[in-house]
């Protein structure tokens, strides 16, 4: 019985851990996937760690992160540390309303802090930017900057606010713990307050103070949404660059590197715990044990006579530090430099390499996550990007708000190879302030395996045949669009009645449970594994799924669909305006445009790049591009016809669209 | 007698609106072993921290050698301290404790930052290592020491520093009795062979009289009475001063006049005087000083209402007319029995009426009050609340 007892609490432990460390598990295993798929095994290959080292993307945010990570453990430590220390001065009540005041940001939303974080420095920005002007037009010796913005800076001050907390944390037990009277021995004995510090403090709080950078150390490497909120356009962490990633799709590539970051994370706390248990067992073993030879050098290093050698080493390694630090800011400060954001996985990293070494500009690449976020975050003020490729709804708001440049199309030469149909498009009537990067459709992808007949129809989505099987666009624009669509409506209709009888399309639907769920990103995962029968998306993403699930089609119905344009667009006041001229018309050019279209399987509005691509196709792979897939890839002018392109609603019209939206959510 | 070393004048500590130490007056002479005693938050240990630097009062002044040194820090005078649980070193083992202090830099007469020479350090902590009887402990962690080897590394610590003045926090508090008693002795020769001054906090009475030159009774923040042990033991000038050394009975009395005070209606023949005629006063009578005798010859008569024995005498409990007494006696009574005292006019102390008449006397409430005075664990006085453990 009670063995029986035992096996029962031991199988549930086991499935305790099961559930708590399958996913990761699953996660390493499919780092090592010879595929591109996150649920289709193809065998055993390093080939994503291989990529992952190639990725500048991925190694420019490492290095950000070390840096400030390293940077903001450092300050923290020395600053907590003091803080706890200054602490334990004062008397016992006030000592415990400050611990509680330092406990609330640790128990804080991280959200909330980030936002507030943002709030602040943006805020503080405009103040210093009116103080500076001031200041620049009444003395003319120093010229200080007056325009500041998120960036590095703001981001390891961040970083240091919300790693403090850890260190006091960890440090107070520590002086909890201290006999009191071992400051005044010291003192007594003849040492200055600092020298005591040194001498005797130390010694006794290091456990916790190594354990505090430590754990300090881990929340900053972790940390992504303070991040998110205050690293601004020019710097982007490594859970930053991860999330953009993921925009798309989850990569084994991103696999690769969170198994990197789990493992060091792990690393790391074994690291602190073994010291603790060594520390226990040094204690209760006391000088029965022999030192070992590592520790007899250690002694021996530690005695007075090598203090010169000490100091020397220490200095060595301090000066070594600052100056790499400075050299690389050096280095990063006196290039000059374009600050783009796009979307995840949307160019042929080649081609950044490829610019920076033509024209000796660095180009800081980061990544957004939709027109909708886009938008906020240029709103907030704190982004300063040069260059922004926003689709073209969004492009019509931004230049409605005058958030946009007009471009010099005399430094765009490359602008005369974008075709005529994709110039002078509704959003840009008069074509001032875009250049095309790429365009596309949306359509039905269906699973043949699981949809015996050919899908030709919008109904498809609403007729409850494939109930349960049916995966909704978690988007309003294109998932009323979709039924605006079938109903024979325009997708730009400011018509009331007409929105709202495509909305209850679409949650009669719902009601009846004809879809699986409203999906983005997922529908990789769930389309390539077979996990779902139909889902609308964008036909170069259809594309990717097709490398790993062959089962799978694309259909513009006969009711005709969306086409978008995704434009470059330079911003008001960009501070990098040649730099930014340069960058379009690189990638304006034929080369980039037909890189890009291998990468990332979306069509170029360059005429010459999209003539060419098949030639291009067979030339890289020794075989012919399959007509059938060119032709989703680039829908021909009569299917273009069928479709039309997404303006910029009146606001009357978005914010019921917002209602109808979340009222679905509930309904 | 010796020229007067530290000098407290009219030093007051308060912390908030509590006040703490009240208008200290105190000398401390050169080479003298002087006892703070007191009950805890007495205001002993606020005291010595004075002393040591690591408090500045509120207002008078700390003159050592005639100079101010109020605003002098710790580590610049030239006074050591033996702290309450020792405060050793956890991360050096017993050598480097003691060394500890020598390896300071000090600064020369012409400013210069002196070092002492590894030789020297070397010789004078094996010279402290002998003196506090630790030869062959020098690699030990402190953390292996037992409470009364700890303690020696503390004073020699202290010592090796060669300070005028040596404090002492209620050093002996955590050892066990007769570790105590071998510590007393061993300090008492430590402070004769080192020539120099001890001040020594205690709220244990036996241990004040035992080792000091000087006691200093303390109570409330305020200097109760200061003298030699016996003084203060034979002479004490109230009621709290007697309560607080040894055992005493003490009873409300009338001066008819000079040598004779009167006590339940009856008179007795005293050596005191220098009273108003009929002054009401505090009598003190020691238990050892009570002699029984037969119920009619006695000056008084009780009864016997509880024994104790204690070894060397009986601890007898007697009701006079209501109000108990304290008497020590080698001879038995036994309980219930009616007994006569008498008392030698050598043996009655009268003191003048003091804030503390009335508070102690009456051992119908013996037993608490006689344990919580002989309670030597009983918590010592401390700034901040004792609740960091």
């Amino acid at each position: 019985m009670k063995k029986q007892n035992r096996l029962g609490s031991r199988l549930l432990i086991g499935l305790m851990f099961l559930f708590l460390y399958a996913p990761i598990l699953l996660l390493i295993v499919f780092s090592f996937n010879a595929g591109d798929s996150s649920a289709v095994w193809k065998g055993f290959s390093l080939h994503w760690y291989a990529r992952l080292f190639q990725n500048r993307l991925i190694m420019e945010s490492v290095y950000t992160t070390l840096l400030v990570s390293l940077l903001a453990t450092a300050i923290a430590t020395v600053a907590g540390t003091f803080a706890a220390i200054g602490l334990y001065s004062l008397g016992r009540k006030r000592r415990e309303a400050l611990l509680m005041v330092n406990n609330i940001p640790m128990m804080n939303a991280d959200i909330v802090t980030g936002v507030s974080l943002c709030l602040f420095f943006v805020a503080f920005f405009q103040g210093w930017g009116s103080f500076a002007r001031w200041f620049n037009s009444v003395q003319g010796v120093v010229e200080l900057p007056d325009r500041l913005v998120l960036g590095f800076s703001t981001l390891l001050l961040a970083h240091v606010a919300f790693n403090i907390p850890y260190v006091i944390l960890n440090v107070a037990p520590k002086l909890r713990q201290m006999d009191r009277n071992l400051m005044d021995a010291a003192q007594d004995l003849g040492c200055t307050w600092m020298r005591a510090f040194w001498q005797v403090m130390l010694p006794e709080i290091k456990p916790g103070i190594v354990s505090g950078a430590l754990i300090a150390f881990t929340m900053s490497i972790d940390d992504f949404i303070i991040s998110y909120f205050t690293a601004g356009s020019a710097s982007s962490t490594l859970a930053m660059t991860i999330y953009g990633m993921t925009k798309k799709r989850v990569t084994p590539e991103i696999n690769a590197v969170s198994t990197l970051l789990f493992l060091s994370v792990l690393v790391l706390l074994v690291l602190s715990n073994l010291k603790e248990v060594r520390a226990e067992a040094r204690e209760r073993l006391g000088a029965a044990r022999k030192p070992s030879a590592l520790e007899r050098a250690r002694l021996k290093f530690a005695e007075p006579r090598f203090k010169w050698v000490r100091r020397g080493t220490a200095g060595v390694l301090a000066c070594a530090f600052i100056f790499t630090v400075a050299a690389l800011a050096h280095a990063t400060g006196s290039r000059p430099v374009v600050n783009v954001c796009s979307w995840g996985e949307y160019i042929d990293e080649d081609l950044i390499t490829q610019f920076e070494e033509e024209t000796g500009i660095r180009v800081n690449y980061q990544t957004a996550e939709s027109n909708e976020a886009l938008y906020s975050l240029l709103k907030s003020g704190g982004a300063d990007y040069d260059v922004v490729v926003p689709s073209d709804y969004m492009i019509g708001r931004l230049i409605a708000e005058d958030m946009l440049e007009p471009l010099d199309y005399s430094q765009i030469p490359n602008f005369d190879l974008i075709d005529q149909r994709f110039r002078n498009l509704s959003y840009d009537p008069d074509n001032l302030y875009t250049v095309p990067y790429t365009w596309g459709t949306l359509g039905i992808i269906y699973n043949t395996a699981m949809v015996e007949e050919e899908i030709t129809s919008w109904s498809a989505l609403y007729d409850g045949k494939y109930a349960g099987n049916v995966l909704l666009i978690n988007n309003s624009r294109d998932a009323i669009g979709e039924a605006l669509l079938y109903l024979g409506y325009s997708v730009n209709t400011t018509d009331e009645a007409e929105i709202r009888e495509a909305y209850e399309l679409v949650a009669d639907a719902n009601r009846r449970g004809v879809f699986q769920g409203r999906v983005m990103d997922e529908v990789f995962q769930k389309m390539e594994g077979g996990n779902a029968a139909i889902a609308t998306y964008y036909a170069g993403d259809y594309l990717s799924m097709l490398e790993n699930n062959e089962d799978l089609a694309f259909v513009i119905p006969e009711e005709g669909s969306n086409w978008f344009v995704d434009a470059m667009c330079m911003l008001k006041d960009a501070p990098h305006q040649r730099e930014a001229h340069m960058w379009i018309n690189f990638i304006a050019s034929t080369q980039a445009n037909l890189a890009n279209m291998d990468y990332i399987w979306y069509a170029s509005p360059n005429r010459e790049a999209l003539e060419r691509y098949p030639a291009y196709y067979e030339e890289l792979y020794g075989e012919e591009l399959d007509p059938e897939l060119y032709e989703i890839m680039a829908a021909p002018a009569e299917t273009l016809e069928r479709c039309e392109a997404y303006l910029n609603l009146p606001a009357k019209t978005l914010s019921l669209y917002n209602t109808l939206w979340t009222q679905l959510g509930t309904d | 007698m010796s020229k007067e070393l530290i000098r407290l004048a009219d030093c007051v500590m308060a912390f908030d609106d509590e006040v703490v130490l009240d208008k200290i007056n105190l000398s401390i002479r050169d080479k003298e072993f002087l006892t703070l005693l007191g009950p805890s938050g007495c205001g002993k240990t606020t005291t010595l921290r004075i002393i040591g630097g690591f408090q500045t009062p509120t207002s008078g002044d700390v003159l050592f050698d005639g100079v101010r040194i109020n605003a002098v820090p710790p580590h610049k005078r030239t006074i050591n301290t033996v702290f309450q649980k020792y405060a050793l070193f956890p991360h050096l083992n017993v050598y480097e404790n003691i060394a500890f202090g020598l390896r300071i830099p000090k600064t020369d007469g012409k400013g210069n930052r002196v070092k002492l020479p590894e030789e020297e350090i070397d010789q004078r902590v094996m010279e402290m290592l002998e003196i506090v009887n630790l030869k062959g402990f020098e690699k030990r962690r402190t953390t292996q020491l037992s409470g009364g080897q700890q303690q020696r590394v503390a004073i020699a610590r202290a010592l090796v520093n060669r300070p005028k003045v040596l404090l002492l926090d209620e050093p002996l508090g955590a050892l066990d009795l007769k570790l105590r008693k071998d510590m007393q002795n061993e300090l008492k020769r430590i402070q004769k062979a080192m020539e120099i001054t001890f001040v020594y906090v205690t709220h244990d009475q036996e241990e004040a009289l035992a080792m000091s030159d000087t006691v200093v009774v303390m109570d409330a923040g305020r200097i109760q009475q200061i003298g030699s042990p016996e003084d203060i033991y034979n002479e004490p000038q109230n009621a709290f001063v007697a309560d607080f050394i040894g055992e005493s009975n003490i009873i409300d009395g009338i001066m008819r006049a000079d040598g004779v005070v009167e006590i339940f209606n009856r008179r007795f023949q005293c050596l005191d005087g220098g009273f108003d005629r009929d002054e009401a006063v505090d009598v003190v009578i020691r238990p050892e000083d009570v002699d029984i005798v037969p119920e009619d010859q006695g000056q008084l008569k009780g009864t016997v209402t509880s024994v104790t024995f204690k070894g060397m005498q009986y601890d007898i409990i007697v009701d006079f007319y209501g109000f108990k007494w304290l008497i020590q006696t080698t001879d038995l009574s036994p309980v219930g029995s009616r007994i006569g005292i008498k008392i030698d006019p050598d043996g009655i102390h009268v003191m003048k009426k003091s804030e503390y008449s009335g508070m102690f006397g009456d051992y119908s409430s013996y037993s608490e009050e006689y344990e919580e005075i002989s309670d030597a664990s009983l918590d010592p006085e401390e700034e901040d609340s004792g609740d960091e453990e």
